[in-house]
């Protein structure tokens, strides 16, 4: 089967490689009818994200159909068409039981590597790096999931793809950050970032209730999208001071909660901008925090800070200070995608919810290197790429090949 | 009448026959302090001092023997052991939580066939009797290594120790605690081994290095068990099978 394999950074090629086998009775077998390039996979484009090797196959955001499963799996049977969670979970765990599924104990052969980083282990994911388990991932034509039962989800008849392809990070990720801003009447909520993950986030806010969204970037694409997608105010962080901005929107009371859509590879202006670009540089820090600093700086008195951005390791200049100060709650993570799944398919299903308006390019997986590119530059517009592995497929179910073909 | 506990493990020392009361670090210094003593013996020799010339050749004589051999008559007598109450050795310690109750965690050790299973460094473990056990293991570059195991406690849903007898190849001693955890967490797997790896500078060296690489192997080992007895398989990011 053809899939997008990383070989450095820059470097995504499309590799012919083997298919992917049942190994174990909780496997199913998924042909991949859509896959997404995500803003986190652009961080191990850009090389940020240790532990990757040539050859890892890549993408987390996947929904296809079985065309196999395990002697062990009950819940699904070939030919069910089915969305698959960015983080891989046993069910079994004391995290799995208590809905934590991306923190699960066991479904990371190499744990050891994230304790020894951050202290504790975390699960699995498709196509993120060794530290993340080394599975490899749905940019390709067929994928091994792993605890089937747990983590599929079906996805109910007359549904396309398209509408669900992106329940299987962003959306759940989007909706997480808002649920974790714990949303009351009357409430601002402030974005960081309207990429896709934004994008879902303001999406969701307004869903859960927040009265007034407003999205920070720098693209007047990006802040288009947000005022059309999410009726969302918009301020562009390069023309204007945001927290001053801010404060004067909400009555100089600053956002009720501030979610951070951007993380470690933040853009900042003016002299904190060049300080942490070359501190990175230098591997003096490992992580940019300008747009953290400013939803410490920006958010009320007692407010949250929800953090969905993928942050790796350190940060200088965090403004403890005002978190103290102002009594502020930090919350963070990956998404427990699993927890928001069946919630989130019905209210997709009942068009209450609208994820695939902000995709705006469709490509064959041939033209992943391409669209890796694009993404990463912002080029034409770009805010979602999906790409479609049976577009001209050579998996096992391929077009005989040579003459004639 | 049945030995007592304490009675058995002193009858039958877990360590080679010869005895060693002298730890890892201090033999090293004594192999150091002894040469350099010898040496300005020599050296108070050649200038005629005989009388501490000679003393001080005998008493680096005595720090080398003592370095080289692990066994200070002089401790003996006075019945200090440096190698057997020094903490910071080579020993290894560590737990995870398993969301089975304890006597599931314990009845699955029990079984020491299993054992195998998940520590990746035993190739088998062969139960020889009631008590005994034989045991396989193969390190870094196919070195293998065996010995006979005994138990030395073992208390049903709460404990299991062991310790090497006879003429081991890496002689060794371990326990494994099964605690019930708070919370309705299942069990606290608690597991110290104590290693003692074969005589010479060169064996203490490659000993030394492998430590590291064997308390992150138990890590993984644990973390083995635990996928094992929670998910019923070790968990795999294989794509094929070969």
């Amino acid at each position: 089967m053809r899939a997008v394999c990383w070989h450095g950074r820059h470097d995504v090629r499309v590799d012919e490689v083997a298919d992917p086998q049942i190994l174990s009775k909780n496997d199913a077998i998924v042909k991949v009818a859509l896959t997404c390039i995500c803003g986190s996979d652009l961080h191990l484009y850009n090389g940020y994200v240790p532990t990757m090797k040539k050859g890892d196959i890549l993408g987390h955001e996947f929904v296809g159909e079985i065309v196999e499963v395990g002697s062990r799996v009950t819940r699904f049977h070939v030919g069910d068409r089915v969305i698959v969670p960015f983080p891989i979970s046993c069910g079994a765990c004391w995290y799995c039981k208590h809905e934590l599924w991306s923190l699960c104990d066991n479904s990371n052969p190499n744990a050891w590597m994230l304790e020894h980083m951050y202290g504790d282990t975390g699960g699995g994911i498709f196509g993120y790096s060794h530290l993340y388990g080394g599975f490899a991932g749905g940019q390709a034509e067929y994928v091994r999931v792993p605890f089937a039962d747990v983590g599929l989800e079906r996805i109910p008849s007359g549904v396309p793809y398209e509408q669900v392809v992106l329940l299987t990070d962003i959306l759940p990720t989007g909706y997480q950050a808002a649920y974790y801003c714990n949303i009351n009447p009357g409430d601002t909520v402030a974005v960081w970032g309207c990429g896709p993950v934004g994008l879902m986030a303001m999406m969701s806010a307004r869903h859960l209730g927040a009265e007034r969204v407003i999205g920070i970037d720098r693209f007047p694409d990006r802040l288009q999208a947000a005022r059309a997608q999410c009726q969302a105010e918009v301020l562009n962080y390069e023309e204007v001071d945001v927290a001053e901005a801010l404060q004067n929107m909400t009555g100089g009371r600053g956002p009720d909660s501030c979610i951070d859509a951007v993380g470690m590879e933040a853009v900042g202006t003016g002299f904190e901008g060049v300080y942490d670009s070359v501190k990175q540089a230098l591997r003096l820090e490992t992580d940019r925090a300008s747009a953290l600093r400013q939803l410490a700086k920006a958010c009320r008195k007692g407010g949250t800070l929800s953090i969905v951005g993928v942050y790796a390791g350190f940060v200088d200049k965090f403004p403890m200070g005002a978190l103290f100060a102002k009594g502020l709650t930090l919350r963070c993570g990956q998404a427990h995608v699993h927890k928001y799944l069946p919630h989130l398919v019905k209210l997709v299903a009942e068009q209450q919810l609208n994820p695939s308006s902000i995709i705006t390019h469709r490509l064959p997986l041939q033209e992943a290197p391409m669209g890796y590119k694009m993404f990463l530059n912002k080029q034409d517009a770009c805010i979602k790429i999906v790409l479609d592995p049976q577009a001209g497929a050579t998996g096992t179910e391929r077009a005989p090949q040579g003459e004639g073909a | 009448m049945e030995q007592s506990e304490s009675e058995r493990s002193e009858s039958r020392p877990w360590q080679r026959p010869r005895k060693m009361n002298v730890g890892p670090a201090e033999r090293k210094a004594s192999l150091a302090g002894g040469a350099a003593l010898a040496l300005s013996g020599l050296r108070n020799l050649s200038r005629r001092n005989y009388a501490s010339g000679l003393a001080m050749i005998a008493a680096g004589g005595m720090f080398l023997y003592r370095g080289q051999t692990g066994y200070c008559g002089l401790y003996d007598a006075m019945g200090v052991d440096t190698m057997h109450t020094q903490p910071g050795g080579l020993r290894i310690e560590k737990a995870v939580t398993i969301g089975l109750p304890p006597d599931e965690v314990y009845e699955f050790w029990r079984n020491l066939e299993n054992l195998p299973r998940f520590m990746k460094h035993l190739e088998a473990v062969e139960v020889t009797g009631p008590r005994t056990s034989h045991w396989k293991a193969t390190g870094p570059g196919g070195i293998s290594a065996e010995w006979d195991a005994e138990m030395m406690e073992d208390t049903p849903g709460q404990q299991i120790s062991w310790h090497s007898v006879g003429e081991a190849d890496i002689p060794n001693k371990g326990s494994v605690e099964f605690k019930e955890a708070p919370g309705n967490r299942g069990t606290e797997v608690r597991v110290t081994i104590d290693y003692y790896p074969p005589g010479g500078a060169a064996g203490k060296a490659a000993a030394k290095i492998a430590h590291g690489i064997n308390a992150q192997q138990l890590e993984e080992d644990l973390k083995r068990l635990k996928q094992i007895l929670e998910v019923g398989e070790e968990t795999t990011a294989r794509r094929t099978a070969d």
